[in-house]
C-alpha cells in the first residue's frame, strides 16, 4: 500500500502547477500595473533591505576570494589615492571635512561613509568594489579595467581614511595645493566652486613644487606636443587611466593646450631621488645611453633626451617609482592604442626586472639641465 | 573526388615547372665552382639512379614474364649474390668516393686560399652582412653581400636569436646558422649577377619574407665598391636632406640603426650608412624607392608583418618626405 494514493498526488501536482501559474501571472500584472513604486523617496522595507545586504555581501566576498592584496602600502600609493578620492569619490562618499552632497545623499542606497564602512571589508574585497562596482546600488566600475594598480591606491587611501582628520585629510588629497578663497562675486559668478577638486596641481604639482606621490609623473618642461597628445590620448580612451580619464575628458582641447604649455614652460622642480644607489645609477646609465644589442633593446635616450622629437617624453628627473610603475604596467600587458605605444611597448616589455630599476634610477638621477649639454 | 585528381596532378607539374623559369635562385643554374661541383654531382647520381631502376624493373619484368630458364636464373642464389650484394656495394663506394672528390673543395675550409672573408648573421629576419677589410672602419650592411668573381669568398655565418639557414641555390648548398656557433661557407662565384636567397630554416613570423641577394662583382669593381663602401656619406646640403638627418636623429632612429659619420651609432637592426645604395627596403620586401620607403617607416607591419620595427606613425607628411630624401641620400659619391 503506497504512502500516498494515486488520485491524491495528481490533485496535489495539479495545485502546485496552477499555484505557480498564478504567481507568475500575479507578478506580471503588478509589474504592469505600476502599483509598485520604484521611488527612491520610499526606501526599502526592513526585510527587503536585509535581504538585498546578505547578497552583496556575500556576493563581494565571493568573487574577490581568489585577489591577493599586498601586505604593506607605500605612502607614494596612498596619496595618489587621496587625490583621486577627492575628485572622483567625496562628491557621493563625503571626506573629513567635506560633507557628502544632498543630492548624493538623496540616492537609494545612500553612499555610504566609508571612514567607518571601510572597517567592515577586507582589503581584497574593497579592491573589487572599487574596480568592478556595485549593480543596482550606483556604485560605478572603475574607468580602465586593466588598471589594478590605480585601484590598489584607492584601496591603500582607503585603509587610511578612518584615521584621518579634516586638516591630515586636505593636506594628503590636495598635496599642499593651497586654494586661495574666493571673494564673494567669484562665488557668485563662476561654475567652479569646488575647491580644486580637479585642478592637476592636486596630484602633478605646480610652478616649483613637483608631485606629492612619486608614482606620478613630472610634468615640468615637458615638450607641450607630448603632454597634449597624452591628455588627448587620456580623455579618448586610447590611454587606460581611471584617474586621467575622467580629468582629460573634462577639458576642452584648448584647455587640454593651454595645461600642456603652462606645464611644458615649467622649470623642473629638482632630481627628487639623487644617487640612492650608485651601482644601479651606473648600470642604468649603460643601457639609456647604449642599449643593450643583445637583447634587441635601443638606447633610451635617442629617444628620451632634450634633442628627440617633442612627441617624446624627456625623463631626466623623473621620478623612478613612476618610471618602475609605467614600465611594470607594459609588461603586465596594459595596453593601449596610442600614436607612440607601438615604438615603446616592445621595448619595455623585453626589458627585465633589474634594467627596469637601474633605467629609472638612472633618469631619476639626472639633471635636465645637464642632459641638455650632453646632446 | 576522383575526377579533381588529374587537375591536382597538373597543378602540381606547373608549380615544379614554375620554379624553372627564374634562374636568380635556383639550382638548376649554377653559377659558383661549389654549386657547379653540386650541380654534377646531381646529375650524375640522378643518370645512375635512373640505370638502377631501369635494371630493377628489367630484372622485375623478367622475373615475371621471362621463360622459365630466365626465371631460373634471376633466381640463383649467385645472382641474389652479384647483383643485390656486389653491386651495389662497390658502386656506392664509388660514387662515395667520386662525389668526395668532385665536392674536395667543400671539406677543406680551414686553409688560408680566401682572400675575402665575409661574415654573415642570420636575425629575426634580415641579414647581418659584415666585410672585414685590412684596414679601415669595418663595413656593415644588410640583406645584401656583394662578393668578388673568380677568386675564393668565404662566409662565416652565424646566429644572433634562433637558428636560421643560408641558402643561395644558385651559388651553393645549405648552411645552418646556429647561435653561439659559427659555420662556414665557401664560394667562387664565375660570373658576375644577382643571385637570390633565402632563409631554409623556419625561423618565425616573417620567415618567408626573410630573403637576400647575393651580388657577385669583377675583382675591380669590387675592390672599387668596397673603398666606396669605407667612406662615410656626405653631409646633405639641401634644407630637405639636413632635416630629414634632424628627424632621422630626433625621432630614435640612431637607437637601433647606425650611419656612419652620425651620432646614429643603434646595433639593434640594419646599419643604414649606405641604404641610397641598396636594392631594396624592409628586408628584401619592396624595391627602394621613395614610396616603399615611406610606406615601410609608418606601415612596416603590414609590408613584413610582424617584423620587429615599431611602426612611425607619428611623423607628419613632411618629417616623413625629409627623412626618406635623406636616406635616400646616403650613399658614397661616385
Amino acid at each position: 500500500m503506497p504512502l500516498v494514493s494515486r488520485p491524491r498526488l495528481i490533485r496535489t501536482i495539479r495545485f502546485i502547477l496552477y499555484g505557480l501559474i498564478a504567481i507568475v501571472l500575479g507578478g506580471f500584472l503588478f509589474a504592469w500595473s505600476g502599483l509598485y513604486s520604484v521611488a527612491a523617496s520610499r526606501g526599502h522595507f526592513a526585510l527587503t533591505n536585509a535581504i538585498l545586504t546578505f547578497g552583496m555581501r556575500n556576493s563581494v566576498r565571493t568573487h574577490a576570494l581568489g585577489i591577493g592584496a599586498p601586505q604593506t602600502y607605500s605612502d607614494d600609493l596612498s596619496a595618489l589615492g587621496a587625490a583621486h578620492f577627492h575628485d572622483g569619490c567625496a562628491y557621493c562618499h563625503g571626506a573629513p571635512g567635506v560633507p557628502t552632497d544632498p543630492i548624493a545623499q538623496s540616492m537609494l542606497p545612500s553612499p555610504p561613509d566609508l571612514s567607518t564602512a571601510v572597517r567592515d571589508w577586507r582589503d581584497r574585497e574593497l579592491f573589487w568594489i572599487v574596480k568592478h562596482g556595485i549593480k543596482y546600488t550606483g556604485m560605478p566600475a572603475w574607468v580602465a579595467t586593466q588598471r589594478d594598480d590605480e585601484v590598489w591606491a584607492i584601496v591603500a587611501f582607503l585603509r587610511r581614511l578612518p584615521t584621518l582628520d579634516a586638516a591630515a585629510y586636505r593636506e594628503l588629497a590636495l598635496g599642499g595645493l593651497s586654494i586661495r578663497p574666493q571673494i564673494g562675486r567669484e562665488i557668485a559668478t563662476t561654475e567652479d566652486t569646488s575647491g580644486a577638486m580637479s585642478a592637476c596641481a592636486r596630484c602633478h604639482g605646480a610652478d616649483g613644487r613637483g608631485p606629492k606621490s612619486h608614482l606620478v609623473p613630472v610634468l615640468h618642461g615637458q615638450p607641450a606636443e607630448f603632454l597634449i597628445a597624452a591628455l588627448e590620448d587620456f580623455a579618448a580612451g586610447r590611454r587606460a587611466s581611471g584617474i586621467m580619464q575622467p580629468v582629460a575628458s573634462g577639458l576642452s582641447p584648448a584647455e587640454r593646450e593651454r595645461v600642456a604649455r603652462y606645464y611644458a614652460g615649467l622649470a623642473r622642480p629638482g632630481a627628487p631621488n639623487r644617487l640612492e644607489n650608485a651601482a644601479a645609477v651606473e648600470r642604468g646609465r649603460e643601457l639609456a645611453t647604449r642599449g643593450d644589442p643583445n637583447a634587441k633593446i635601443p638606447a633610451c635616450r635617442d629617444c628620451h633626451s632634450a634633442s628627440a622629437l617633442n612627441v617624446y617624453p624627456r625623463l631626466s628627473e623623473q621620478h623612478a617609482t613612476y618610471i618602475v610603475n609605467r614600465l611594470r604596467n607594459w609588461r603586465k600587458g596594459v595596453t593601449s592604442s596610442s600614436a607612440t605605444d607601438p615604438i615603446m611597448a616592445p621595448i619595455a616589455r623585453s626589458l627585465n626586472e633589474q634594467q627596469i630599476d637601474d633605467v629609472a634610477a638612472y633618469f631619476a638621477s639626472t639633471s635636465a639641465s645637464a642632459s641638455k649639454e650632453n646632446k | 573526388m576522383i575526377r579533381a585528381r588529374p587537375f591536382r596532378y597538373l597543378l602540381g607539374v606547373s608549380m615544379l615547372l614554375g620554379g624553372c623559369t627564374s634562374d636568380v635562385q635556383s639550382v638548376m643554374n649554377p653559377s659558383s665552382l661549389q654549386a657547379v661541383q653540386i650541380a654534377e654531382v646531381a646529375w650524375f647520381l640522378f643518370g645512375f639512379g635512373t640505370f638502377v631502376l631501369v635494371l630493377v624493373i628489367l630484372t622485375f619484368l623478367l622475373a615475371i614474364r621471362g621463360s622459365l630458364r630466365v626465371r631460373q636464373a634471376v633466381a640463383r642464389e649467385s645472382t641474389v649474390i652479384w647483383l643485390g650484394i656486389a653491386f651495389p656495394a662497390v658502386t656506392l663506394t664509388v660514387l662515395l668516393v667520386y662525389g668526395v672528390w668532385v665536392t674536395r673543395s667543400h671539406l677543406n675550409l680551414t686553409d688560408g686560399g680566401s682572400t675575402v672573408s665575409i661574415e654573415v648573421v642570420g636575425e629575426q629576419w634580415w641579414w647581418r652582412v659584415m666585410y672585414y677589410a685590412p684596414a679601415g672602419p669595418q663595413i656593415a650592411s644588410a640583406n645584401e653581400i656583394r662578393i668578388p668573381v673568380g677568386s675564393p669568398v668565404t662566409l662565416k655565418l652565424k646566429a644572433a636569436d634562433v637558428i636560421h639557414s643560408f641558402w643561395v641555390p644558385s651559388l651553393g648548398g645549405k648552411v645552418d646558422m646556429i647561435p653561439g656557433r659559427t659555420t662556414q661557407l665557401q664560394l667562387t662565384v664565375n660570373r658576375p649577377g644577382v643571385y637570390r636567397g633565402q632563409c631554409a630554416e623556419y625561423c618565425g613570423g616573417p620567415h618567408a619574407l626573410m630573403a637576400m641577394d647575393v651580388i657577385a662583382m669583377s675583382s675591380s669593381d669590387y675592390a672599387a665598391w668596397l673603398e666606396r663602401a669605407a667612406t662615410a656619406p656626405a653631409t646633405p646640403e639641401t634644407d630637405i636632406g639636413l632635416h630629414g638627418r634632424s628627424i632621422f636623429l630626433a625621432a630614435g632612429c640612431g637607437a637601433c640603426h647606425t650611419v656612419r659619420g652620425t651620432a646614429a651609432a643603434g646595433s639593434v637592426g640594419p646599419d643604414l650608412t649606405h641604404i641610397g645604395a641598396r636594392r631594396s627596403v624592409g628586408i628584401d620586401t619592396l624595391p627602394l624607392t621613395r614610396e616603399n620607403l615611406m610606406r615601410f617607416i609608418v606601415d612596416g607591419q603590414h609590408v613584413k608583418p610582424g617584423n620587429l620595427m615599431p611602426e612611425f606613425r607619428i611623423l607628419q607628411p613632411q618629417q616623413l618626405e625629409a627623412l626618406a630624401f635623406y636616406l635616400l641620400s646616403l650613399k658614397a659619391a661616385d
